[in-house]
């Protein structure tokens, strides 16, 4: 090869070279070009992302109160050790390193992979909750062989009251799967970011949105190792408010301490305003296990107990009325003009269907001889509903029991509300698919049959006796300004008379002879009330229901329903005691220690 | 006296070239001033390097290229002995072997044979100028190819192909025929699969981070998606000197080193671009008419290649920033903080203006 060909190769070859230099230099400045301005937007914003972060600082849960300003949920700081899920930190091995400072049980891994299957959005879960002031400073002192764990303070939800008032104060718990999608649904899900609970029952469900509040947020810049560089905007969080309640906590203290052992539900009302005052429901639960998600076992032992301790009986329990429901049937009869005083028949403890075989026994052998609707209600004559019942009418009947609220809800500031159950032939025949028998109506005006009422029903029913407040609705909620409608004595005379009539035989019901006699005796008030006995079970024909030979949970639902004073009522009080027996034996008494708590408070 | 021999030191340099090399690090030294973030013990080696690199620089300008075609084969025996003493003697970093330690600082002896293979390739085809044949390209080949195989086993796959292509061009300017490097090129293109089996896991990672950067989004893709998020985000004008928040927050990883070009994107954005650019392109343009001058083959050849090598390490490692190419670590020459870097890159720029300025001294 000679130099020329050599020289002349070279410069060719380094031409194409620079060529292929100066086409790679353009193809790098295409890629910047690119990066930099077309798709400058999405990596200023990555960029952004890199070190923006927000926080949120979580509001604190409003207290609730009782009127007296008596703590019934509060706040209590506790210390918690908690790990991120995303670095999936075996558990095994952080038991093992904090074996020194506190023992993490099986219990705690087990209750941190649940949280860790519900829980979406917590950056950091919790591995052991309520740490003992020593084993957080021990923590502490060791915190530097621990860069993943975490020891936060926070606020955890304490019921100072334990089981007492436990189902209308409700409690909290993790919120779930469910609540997230129902939460995005109705756009609220914002403001729970930063919280992980949420109001599950009672008070604590149906203000949740006032109790919990709005959470604040930090816009803070960090470094790649999530250091903090500064803070770039702050939003102060609305804490949750607190919730005063009507509640009297000490009344309440008396109703629960009077029920004892009793299983079933009693609601204290201000008859002039709604303000439930006591509401007890038992049996009860101690609310407090259920804060951080409650462990099986407790959760067995609470869910399938046939005492059934989870249910809020007091709205959700549903009681056929038995006798306390005779006042509103007496009521119907005197409205359409039927069973008028002086009206009165001859009971000799039975009643013979018209056209019919059939006949319904009283509850009482022999009969209560000469019986006028006054009567009638004082000594709960069954014999005297039963005819009352079959020329009355289910339609006329039920439009008044409607008036007083049985059959739908009474809109008491709580979850879970059941409306209760009115009859009729119509409705049998599309729940049951059968013909309505005339024997049921029978039945029906003794409030027995279908019949299904509430123990708050019957409390609001009482009221609205009292003063014909029609839109009463109890309240557990206190508030400032109470809405009074003193002036709802607007209906005409005669319903007046009528009612008052019902009232007069009512206060009969503690005066000797009447069902409740023995409450009235030695009392300092006069008390109006109605006691009733709702069947369990039907009793075969010539079958004698004897309580004694009966096992608990066949034995028949003592109910009361009451008011006092009976001159200016200022507490109605409505009971059931579940297998309890007779109304006024089991739950009279309980309502007289209520009644005796309260009145003598107010004087 | 002394001014005449001052005067005489800088005789050898070539002015426009010396001026745009000194353009590139100071904004090499702009940009490692806010990549430090305050750390200016950094900034001062930094400045050692460089003073240890122009001195170097000066010195070699001054050399007679009759030297180099002297030395040439000695120094490649003694970088050879250097890369094989690394298998030995060498300590490992980051899962390679690629230093030796000397008393006061490592040595690096890939980056030596940078410049001791251009020099011995070209002293080959000088020598056998007369009469290039196949054999000439094939003891060209094996020269080239010894310290490729040593240096790949390091391992340091950046470098290989680097050093590869370094050689590989002087071959090319010596005129391999094309039909040659056709038949060769496909046969590459056959072996390839094979050759991918002998990569290290970690390379191969790195090479399958580029066509998919979610395989691996917290590993070895990690690095270039914050890459080329800060270049992106540095937008046409840039965020403005030590306000390059992907850089200052640590959220790019290398900002020192590898990454400079994206703290330098991030910070000075498009316009900074192009005008780094513009002086890339002033270089390559002053050494091609320096090489296009020159009288002799050794002189041309070296010239060549070694303005390839600086221009193709740069080229890698800006491409790999900008996510054309997988992330290999190479430095960017003159720019990133190192002392082999910088000096060995100051070094190459004394001998093209040695060869040069002394154009004359080798007659063909």
């Amino acid at each position: 090869m000679d130099l020329y060909k050599f020289k002349y190769t070279f410069e060719h070859r380094l031409n194409f070279i620079f060529g292929l230099l100066i086409f790679i230099f353009f193809i790098l400045l295409v890629k910047f070009f690119y990066l930099q301005v077309i798709k400058f937007d999405n990596y200023s914003s990555l960029a952004k992302n890199n070190r923006i972060k927000m926080i949120a600082i979580p509001a604190i849960r409003g207290q609730i109160l009782d009127r007296n300003g008596e703590i019934l949920a509060a706040n209590k700081l506790v210390y918690t050790l908690e790990v991120d899920p995303k670095n999936k930190g075996d558990v095994e091995k952080i038991k093992e390193q904090l074996s020194n400072i506190v023992e993490i049980t099986k219990y705690d891994i087990k209750k941190y992979k649940k949280t860790l299957k519900e829980n979406y959005y917590s950056s950091t879960l919790p591995i052991k909750t309520n740490l003992t002031n020593i084993q957080a400073v021990n923590f502490i002192v060791n915190q530097y062989k621990f860069p993943k764990i975490f020891l936060k303070q926070k606020f955890a939800r304490t019921y100072p009251k334990g089981k007492s008032g436990a189902h209308f104060i409700g409690y909290i718990n993790r919120i779930n799967k469910i609540e997230i999608q129902k939460l995005k649904k109705t756009g609220k899900f914002e403001s729970y970011l930063g919280l992980d609970h949420i109001g599950k029952t009672g008070i604590e469900k149906f203000y949740e949105d006032a109790l919990h509040g709005y959470p604040g947020y930090k816009t803070i810049e960090v470094d790649a190792n999530n250091n903090v560089i500064r803070t770039i905007e702050t939003l102060e969080p609305q804490h949750g408010k607190d919730i005063v309640l009507n509640i009297d906590y000490k009344i309440q203290k008396v109703a629960e301490k009077s029920f004892g052992k009793y299983k079933g539900a009693m609601i204290a009302m201000d008859p002039n305003n709604g303000s439930v005052l006591a509401y007890v429901s038992q049996p009860s639960f101690d609310p407090n296990l259920f804060v951080n998600g409650i462990d099986e076992v407790n959760w067995r032992r609470l869910n399938d107990s046939v005492h059934r301790p989870l249910i809020n009986r007091g709205v959700s329990g549903l009681y056929p009325p038995g006798s306390t429901l005779k006042p509103f049937v007496a009521l119907a009869a005197l409205e359409n003009n039927i069973r008028q005083p002086p009206f009165s028949i001859k009971d000799k403890g039975f009643y013979n269907m018209p056209n019919q075989s059939k006949t319904f026994s009283d509850w009482k052998k022999g009969g209560h001889g000469e019986v006028d609707i006054i009567k009638a209600i004082a000594v709960s004559c069954d014999t005297f509903f039963y005819g009352l019942g079959i020329e009355l009418g289910i339609p006329r009947l039920n439009t008044v029991l409607k008036r007083f609220g049985f059959g739908e809800k009474t809109n008491i500031d709580m979850p879970n509300e059941k409306s209760g159950l009115i009859a009729s032939a119509q409705w049998k025949k599309i729940n049951h698919k059968k013909k309505w028998y005339q024997g049921e109506t029978a039945i029906t005006a003794i409030g027995q049959g279908y019949t299904l009422t509430t123990p708050i029903q019957l409390a609001l029913a009482t009221a609205k006796l009292i003063n014909q407040n029609y839109i009463l609705h109890p309240k557990l909620l206190k508030k400032d300004t109470i809405s009074m409608h003193i002036n709802s004595y607007k209906e005409n005379s005669r319903k007046n008379t009528n009612l008052k009539l019902v009232k007069d035989a009512m206060s009969l019901v503690t005066k000797e002879g009447g069902t409740a006699a023995f409450i009235g005796r030695n009392s300092s008030y006069n008390m109006s009330a109605k006691t009733g006995t709702a069947q369990v079970f039907g009793l075969k024909k010539d079958e004698v229901y004897d309580e004694s030979k009966l096992p608990d949970k066949l034995k028949d639902h003592a109910l009361f329903i009451a008011f006092a004073p009976t001159e200016e009522p200022k507490l109605v009080i409505a009971i059931v005691v579940e297998n309890g027996g007779h109304g006024g034996s089991t739950a009279g008494p309980i309502a007289k220690k209520v009644f005796d708590a309260y009145l003598s408070g107010i004087k | 006296m002394p001014n005449i021999n001052f005067y005489k030191l800088f005789e050898n340099i070539d002015r426009i070239l010396m001026i745009l090399i000194l353009l590139l690090i100071t904004i090499g030294l702009i940009t490692l001033a806010s990549a430090t973030q305050h750390a200016t013990s950094l900034l001062a080696n930094q400045i050692i390097n460089i003073t240890i690199g122009i001195i170097l620089l000066l010195f070699l300008s001054k050399i007679d290229p009759k030297r180099f075609l002297f030395y040439a084969p000695h120094l490649y025996i003694l970088s050879l002995i250097l890369l094989l003493s690394v298998i030995f003697f060498g300590f490992e970093s980051h899962g390679a072997k690629r230093w030796i330690n000397f008393l006061f600082f490592n040595l690096q002896p890939s980056e030596i044979i940078k410049i001791t293979i251009p020099m011995t390739l070209a002293w080959l085809y000088h020598r056998f100028q007369n009469n290039i044949s196949y054999k000439t390209h094939a003891i060209a080949f094996i020269i080239l190819a010894v310290p490729c195989v040593l240096i790949f086993n390091q391992p340091d796959l950046g470098t290989t192909i680097l050093i590869f292509l370094a050689g590989a061009i002087i071959i090319f300017l010596a005129g391999l025929p094309l039909k040659f490097i056709f038949i060769s090129g496909f046969s590459f293109l056959i072996a390839l699969p094979y050759l991918w089996s002998t990569l290290h896991i970690y390379q191969q990672n790195r090479i399958l981070s580029l066509f998919n950067t979610d395989r691996d989004p917290l590993g070895a893709g990690y690095h270039g998606i914050q890459s080329m998020i800060a270049i992106g985000s540095g937008g046409v004008f840039g965020k403005g000197w030590t306000y390059g928040t992907q850089t200052q927050l640590n959220f790019l990883p290398e900002t020192t080193t590898d990454f400079i070009f994206s703290v330098y994107s991030e910070e000075f954005g498009f316009i900074g671009i192009i005008g780094i650019f513009i002086i890339y392109f002033l270089i390559l343009y002053r050494c091609i008419n320096m090489a296009k001058k020159m009288k002799n083959s050794f002189s041309r050849l070296i010239t060549a290649s070694l303005m390839f090598t600086l221009f193709s390490s740069t080229f890698v490692n800006i491409a790999m920033v900008s996510g054309l190419i997988p992330v290999v670590g190479a430095p960017l020459p003159f720019i990133s903080y190192g002392g082999t870097s910088m000096v060995v890159s100051l070094i190459m720029i004394g001998i093209i203006m040695s060869l040069h300025s002394n154009k004359s001294l080798i007659a063909n």
